[in-house]
């Protein structure tokens, strides 16, 4: 019995070296080590052993079934070791990932915006909203813009049939905001839509947009003016940037400045840019909504007020380097797409 | 308005001011300079030569050897490539030594081994006009060796942006006398404007005012013998200078005053008159033919100048053609007037007619200058036309006060300004220097005499922005003071718009924006609108075709957009804009309304080596955009009526609340567009995404139990919206029940395997509780009577 046990070893662990699934090591383990396996039939010939062989054939036996069983498991091993390796096999980590649904993009002109919103809130202006249909009136007589002027020519401005008009600046929240408010002081931005009848063409459009602002207290100066400005700007463009206020004129402020930037094109000398429009808000504005009011509040005699106006559109291109305006409402997406 | 540096100078030195300091200048008091022109070139090394002998270069086929006099009494060879001049012609030459435009100096040297001692010149290359096309040939009469900067003065034309307000720098003299007020330069020998030599008479007879609101005050002067002709050289430069066209010297003349003195003046043939003129509004149908040559059918808003029987001139606008000088006029009228500027500014834009008269008195002229203007003209008129003008200047009405006294006042003017340490004397400094006359003065207070010239000086404050604008933004501190401000509803949805923004873009849309205003064809796209034409509001004055009403809906800008990208190749469409539609309601008014709107066609992912050919986009994929978006709650869908445009039409709703419109493009509209893949489309009122957000989101136990699903599958007519089963469950008042998902929908068109008329559905239903593990009694129980009660609510068969 003891040279049987001897040849099984020796067979088991031959047989063992040329198995390379883990099926047939399956068969294997049921083949010696189950229960009708050829080791399980051998050890049944354990009562026939005389008592005085008994121990040396017990050993012998535990000896082969722990060979076997030691050289399954180390084959086990090693074929799943092997597995384990294969698994990242063939895997070329260069490929490019998988899209999913594409990267979206947020339009530029919203980002600017969104930069301008932020800067502002910081500052602690809060948005103002107004109806893009307007009134004469807000559009134009309320913002101290004569009757014969002008900006309220149908060659210039959009009007309804009903005489109403599509604003032609969001200057017109300026007014809805001091109609409206029930105390001092007045700090807002309202960003918007407004109209004006121009030819569609790389640097025009009939519909563009607009950010406005207007701070109205007991004494606001042009140095709150400045300082604002000054300050709203170098975070747009950069700490370093140099901002100049030149007088300029409108119906509705006065004092009123243009705004310039002095700004850096690629490989030329750095130019003044056009803005925003700004200034001390007009007595006679102040004077119209209080006629509206009824009240006090906005007292020409004891409020004053800055307001100033910049056009998004331009700061995008500006900022984004962006050559035809038209880029911004055609919505191609190979334009789209460089803002993601 | 241009403005020629030459011309200013003759009312103040301004040399030893470079362009650029001169340009500063004007910019800080408020004139924008929009272009600065800086023509011929001031140099003692360009002179005019004469052209003696060309020859062929003898090494270059397009270059000629030329011997030219430059005056100098021996021939200077120039190599010379222009093909444009004779032998005998006289040319400006660029000696060595002479710098050109551009920083360009002119060296000796050697041109293909020739030498070549100078250069002839183009007048583009003396900075005078675009012509490149060859040598700029010179009046044969002029003397060689002539400096040719005496022949053609250099000067500095500044293209300016004078503010409307600012009506008074409408001129040399104008500009000048601001120039002088800001540098303290003192003006030259400028006549006063207000002041003539000529006595004025009553013009009783022969000059009538019918409208004097209109017309207040009208002059008027005969010269007699005078000879029209072309003017002289100077008058001619100086008229080029600032874009002029010379026409014959009387029209010149008053040309040159109008740019001078900032009056427009206008001369009529006096032969052509029919008796006395008289000032009058037209008749309604009045029919006037004008320099320009086109007939005007007038109004009678219209103020004229007519003869005794026809309008001869549009009042402050333009002369008529009949009664302007010409070649044989002997006798004028020389007219000098003010017209009132609304009445100019509404002939003009009711006309679309304007002139560089009209653009002054439209923005208000000095009346007190009227005079002096015609005294200037006449001056110049006998001078250079001859003749003998009257003895007196007849004049009806009187001009007009435009300007009075206005109050400074110290505590306003720091208020506003907030510059400490701007002392009163500099303010009233300023004032003075701008020709103000201080009238009074008190501790707090002053009073100013007002320049007849400056009419927009008019309040207080319009004083203190005049010191404002003078002593600069520089001066002014720059404060930040912090303000707290409470932000309210336009607030909240910016954010909330901000947060949509960012979700669409992780789903990968790409956010676009298009135009408010849209076509009348485009009406028929508009989503969410069963009648768009009704509710449209129409622009009064469109520009276009294109844009002649504010759109009902963002969709239509959506699909020109998807049109445009499947034009430059792009089939895969995700796009989404935020913004207002308008929508007329039946009481006349308007309502503008915010929307996010919504388009996908197309495959849904960009190609990759992972899925060369993604799938295209299905409705239910954009469904599974709206449903993400952040405020939304729970959606239902109701179908409404199709239409050209939109299969698939339906509401989007929350119970009766319409939140928005979902539908498929219909094939026939897509193909108009080139689509290959069907385009889906939606939109949603942003106050419906906002109601579903208000306030913070509130935290609930994690459950402490497993939970339980039972699935059931279902037989169900074809065309019974899934949507009743979902609502059946959804209205239970089972309280294991904590969720269902549909998660198989099957239907066999051929009807093999399934009736075609109906479909299969299946459901995972949930259940759990609170408080317990569930018996699986209890949970039978509980999905008996569930499906039970299902059968009854809902045409379906359960499936066993």
């Amino acid at each position: 019995m003891l040279t049987e046990l001897s040849e099984l070893k020796t067979e088991a662990l031959t047989a063992l070296d040329s198995l390379t699934d883990e099926t047939s090591l399956e068969n294997f383990r049921v083949a010696y080590l189950g229960k009708k396996g050829k080791l399980t039939a051998i050890s049944a010939g354990m009562r026939d052993v005389s008592p005085d062989l008994k121990k040396e054939v017990g050993a012998k036996l535990n000896e082969v079934r722990e060979a076997i069983t030691s050289g399954l498991a180390t084959r086990q091993e090693a074929l799943q070791s092997a597995k384990d390796a294969s698994a990242v096999q063939g895997i070329d980590i260069t490929l490019p990932g998988r899209p999913g649904l594409g990267v979206g993009s947020i339009h530029p002109l919203t980002t600017i915006r969104d930069l301008a919103i932020r800067t502002l809130r910081r500052m602690g202006f809060v948005l103002a909203d107004g109806p893009e249909i307007e009134t004469e009136w807000h559009c134009f007589d309320a913002l101290n813009t004569p009757t014969d002027h002008p900006a309220r020519n149908e060659r210039d401005t959009f009007y309804l049939n009903d005489g109403r008009l599509l604003r032609t600046h969001t200057s017109t929240v300026q007014i809805r905001t001091m109609e409206t408010v029930k105390d001092l002081p007045v700090r807002i931005i309202a960003p918007g839509a407004a109209y004006r009848r121009d030819e569609i063409d790389a640097t025009h459009l009939s519909v563009f947009n607009q950010l406005e602002g207007l701070y109205v207290a007991q004494d606001v100066s042009l140095a709150d003016l400045k300082g604002t400005l000054e300050f709203f700007f170098r975070e747009i463009f950069g700490p370093q940037t140099v901002v100049r206020f030149r007088p300029h004129f409108f119906p509705f402020t006065e004092p009123s400045f243009e705004i310039d930037v002095k700004l850096e094109a690629k490989g030329k000398e750095a130019r003044w840019i056009e803005i925003a429009g700004c200034g001390m808000v007009d007595p006679a504005v102040f004077a119209a909504v209080s006629k509206t009011r009824g009240d006090n509040l906005f007292d020409p005699e004891n409020v004053t007020g800055f307001a100033f106006g910049l056009g998004l559109d331009r700061l995008a291109m500006i900022l984004h380097g962006i050559t035809d305006i038209r880029h911004l409402i055609e919505n191609d997406t190979r334009f789209l797409t460089q803002f993601s | 308005m241009k403005v020629s540096l030459s011309w200013l100078s003759t009312h103040l030195d301004l040399s030893g001011r470079s362009t650029a300091q001169l340009s500063d200048l004007l910019t800080f008091a408020g004139i924008e300079v929009e272009g600065i022109d800086e023509k011929g070139v001031d140099s003692n090394k360009i002179v005019v030569g004469q052209i003696l002998e060309s020859v062929q270069h003898p090494n270059a086929d397009r270059l000629s050897v030329c011997q030219v006099d430059d005056g100098s009494g021996s021939p200077r060879q120039i190599v010379c490539g222009a093909k444009n001049y004779k032998v005998g012609d006289k040319v400006p030459v660029a000696l060595p030594g002479a710098i050109l435009p551009g920083n360009f100096e002119i060296k000796e040297g050697q041109l293909r081994k020739v030498a070549s001692n100078g250069m002839m010149c183009s007048g583009k290359e003396l900075g005078l006009g675009d012509d490149h096309s060859g040598l700029m040939i010179l009046d044969p009469e002029l003397p060689v060796g002539k400096l040719f900067k005496d022949l053609i003065q250099p000067d500095v034309i500044f293209d300016l942006e004078i503010t409307p307000n600012r009506s008074d720098l409408l001129s040399h003299v104008g500009l000048a006398r601001e120039l002088a007020a800001l540098t303290g330069l003192p003006l030259k020998g400028l006549r006063d404007h207000t002041k003539t030599t000529t006595p004025a008479q009553p013009g009783t007879s022969n000059l009538k005012l019918e409208a004097p609101e209109a017309c207040p005050y009208y002059t008027a002067r005969i010269i007699k013998g005078i000879k029209v002709g072309p003017s002289p050289d100077w008058l001619r430069q100086r008229l080029e200078s600032v874009g002029l066209r010379p026409i014959n010297n009387v029209v010149d003349i008053t040309n040159y005053v109008m740019f001078e003195m900032g009056q427009p003046l206008h001369a009529f043939d006096a032969a052509k008159l029919n008796g006395g003129i008289v000032v009058r509004h037209a008749s309604a149908g009045e029919k006037f033919r004008a320099l320009d040559g086109n007939e005007y059918t007038l109004a009678e808003s219209d103020l004229v100048i007519a003869d005794q029987s026809r309008p001869v001139a549009i009042a402050g606008v333009m002369g008529g053609e009949e009664s302007g000088v010409s070649d044989t006029t002997t006798e004028i009228l020389l007219e000098s007037a003010y017209f009132a500027p609304s009445v100019v500014r509404r002939t003009g834009r009711r006309l679309g007619l304007h002139s560089d008269s009209s653009y002054r008195f439209e923005r208000g002229a000095d009346p007190m200058q009227v005079q002096g203007a015609s005294e200037l003209a006449a001056k110049l008129i006998l001078t250079i036309a001859g003749g003998t003008a009257s003895d007196t200047l007849q004049f009806a009405g009187a001009p007009p006060q435009l300007v009075s006294e206005v109050a400074l006042e110290e505590a306003r003017m720091h208020r506003l300004l907030g510059i400490p340490d701007l002392k009163i004397d500099e303010a009233h400094g300023i004032l003075e220097k701008l020709g103000l006359e201080k009238r009074s003065a008190s501790t707090d207070k002053s009073t100013w005499g007002i320049p007849s010239y400056r009419i927009d000086l008019q309040r207080s404050v319009d004083l203190v922005e005049e010191v404002a604008r003078v002593v600069g933004l520089e001066r002014v501190p720059s404060r930040n003071v912090a303000v707290m401000g409470t932000g309210d509803a336009a607030d909240r949805s910016y954010d909330q718009a901000m947060q949509i923004r960012h979700a669409l873009v992780n789903r990968g849309l790409n956010e676009a924006q298009t135009l408010r205003l849209i076509s009348t064809a485009q009406l028929t796209d508009s989503l969410g609108t069963l009648t768009p034409t009704n509710v449209a509001v129409p622009v009064k004055n469109p520009l276009s075709e294109d844009h002649t009403h504010l759109r009902t809906s963002i969709t239509p800008g959506l699909l020109a957009t998807a049109a445009l990208n499947i034009r430059q190749g792009n089939s895969r469409l995700r796009f989404f804009e935020m913004g207002r539609v308008f929508l007329q309601l039946p009481n006349g008014t308007s309502r503008e309304e915010e929307r996010l709107a919504l388009l996908v066609s197309g495959p849904i992912a960009p190609m990759g080596w992972t899925d060369a050919d993604p799938r295209a986009a299905d409705v239910f994929d954009l469904r599974g955009i709206i449903e993400s978006l952040p405020g939304l709650g729970g959606i239902e869908i109701k179908r409404i009526a199709d239409n050209d445009t939109f299969l698939l039409n339906s509401e989007i709703r929350n119970g009766n609340r319409v939140l928005g419109w979902i539908a498929q493009i219909h094939p026939a509209r897509a193909r108009q567009l080139d689509a290959r893949h069907p385009i889906y489309v939606a939109e949603l009122l942003l106050s419906a995404l906002r109601q579903g957000s208000a306030g913070h989101a509130k935290f609930e136990d994690l459950p402490k139990f497993p939970s339980i699903t039972r699935d059931v599958a279902m037989e169900a007519p074809a065309d019974l919206p899934a949507q009743k089963v979902a609502a059946y469950f959804s209205g239970l008042k089972e309280p294991l029940l904590i969720s269902t998902q549909v998660f198989d929908v099957f239907a066999d068109a051929t009807g093999t395997r399934l009736p075609a008329d109906r479909k299969s559905l299946a459901y995972s239903l949930t259940y759990r509780s609170a408080e317990r593990t569930l018996e699986t009694a209890e949970i039978d129980q509980a999905h008996a009577r569930i499906l039970a009660g299902l059968e009854k609510a809902v045409p379906v068969t359960i499936r066993k």
